[in-house]
């Protein structure tokens, strides 16, 4: 039987990322996509198409329309799937926590895999969370 | 041509701007300042009074606003027209009723654009545009509560109703800010 280990080490070894920002999420992972950080070193690379991603990055302040669409990608993309949110907004709603028209729990509308505090968070956090998915990954049981 | 000269040439084709313009439309146009006129009008004029100014060289509409004079009871509605020949803003206004608030649209001039700006003040401030057939929201799908940017809607008990929980402990330091 092929071990759950070895699939995973498989889609973790290179990470590849969704990305949908709302707002000045953008800014958010632009450092960490340029030259200084520059993200491509360790694998990670934005794709064009959620079915070949395995992080989908939410940013940004989200709102109900938005979170309609980031649902429709967060079901194209393939097994296994991480979501990670970046920034204060997703987590609270940040500064716009008071807005009646954005979301303020991610979680009640995608099951989040983990959170990244910040407005907006280091390039290093971001790289935090997702060597924190790999080191999961390689302590996994071999089983 | 000196810079005197020039001043006096524009002050002059403003002041001929305004002349016709008062003349065709029926109204005082008032100069607020240098390249910008606005008139008042009729609700019931507007389409006429665009057309107006349409053919005088006001072809871009640059936006539509409304704001809401609530102890007034009505509804300001603003037409930002722009003149790429004279280089003026031309601002049409004119007042609704709060209660009922409709008037034609502007689509049958500027079709795509007014459409777009009618929907927006339509999603925020419930205005109806008659002969606008694309009424639907832009930014607030799936929206139930009052238009937003109306003086009467208490956005803070709508958030407060809508995504916190006051059993919630995370969610606690909405309600203390509240007391
Ligand atoms: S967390 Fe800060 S930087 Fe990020 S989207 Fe919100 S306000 Fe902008």
């Amino acid at each position: 039987m092929v071990k759950k280990k070895t699939v995973m080490k498989y889609f973790v070894k290179a990470i590849w990322v969704f990305n949908w920002f709302n707002s000045c999420g953008f800014t958010e992972l632009v450092p960490v996509v340029g030259s200084r950080w520059d993200m491509e070193r360790f694998g990670m690379i934005t794709v064009n198409s959620p079915r070949k991603a395995d992080v989908l990055f939410i940013a940004g302040f989200q709102t109900p329309k938005s979170m309609k669409r980031a649902q429709k990608i967060y079901e194209q993309m393939p097994d296994p799937k991480f979501v990670l949110a970046l920034g204060s907004c997703p987590i609270t709603g940040g500064m716009y926590w008071d807005s009646y028209n954005t979301v303020k729990k991610l979680e009640d509308y995608l099951p989040v895999t983990m959170y990244i505090p910040g407005c907006p968070p280091r390039p290093e956090a971001v790289f935090d969370a997702v060597f924190k998915i790999v080191q999961h990954v390689h302590g996994m049981p071999d089983e | 041509m000196s810079v005197v000269e020039k001043e006096k040439n524009n002050l002059d084709k403003e002041e001929k701007i305004v002349t016709a313009l008062s003349k065709k439309l029926n109204k005082k146009v008032n100069i607020q300042r240098k390249k910008r006129l606005w008139v008042s009008i009729e609700p019931k004029e507007i389409v006429d009074a665009c057309s107006i100014a349409y053919d005088m060289g006001f072809e871009h509409l640059s936006t539509i606003s409304v704001t809401d004079w609530i102890e007034k009871n009505n509804f300001e509605i603003a037409y930002h027209l722009w003149s790429y020949k004279e280089k003026m803003l031309l601002t049409i206004k004119t007042r609704i009723n709060r209660e009922n608030p409709t008037i034609s649209s502007v689509t049958s001039l500027w079709s795509k654009n007014a459409e777009l700006c009618e929907r927006e003040c339509h999603e925020f401030y419930g205005v109806i545009f008659e002969g606008n057939v694309n009424l639907t929201p832009l930014m607030l799908e799936d929206w139930t509560g009052p238009p937003p940017f109306r003086k009467d809607f208490d956005w803070r008990k709508y958030v407060q109703q809508e995504y916190y929980d006051e059993s919630n402990p995370r969610e606690d330091i909405y309600f203390e800010v509240k007391k």
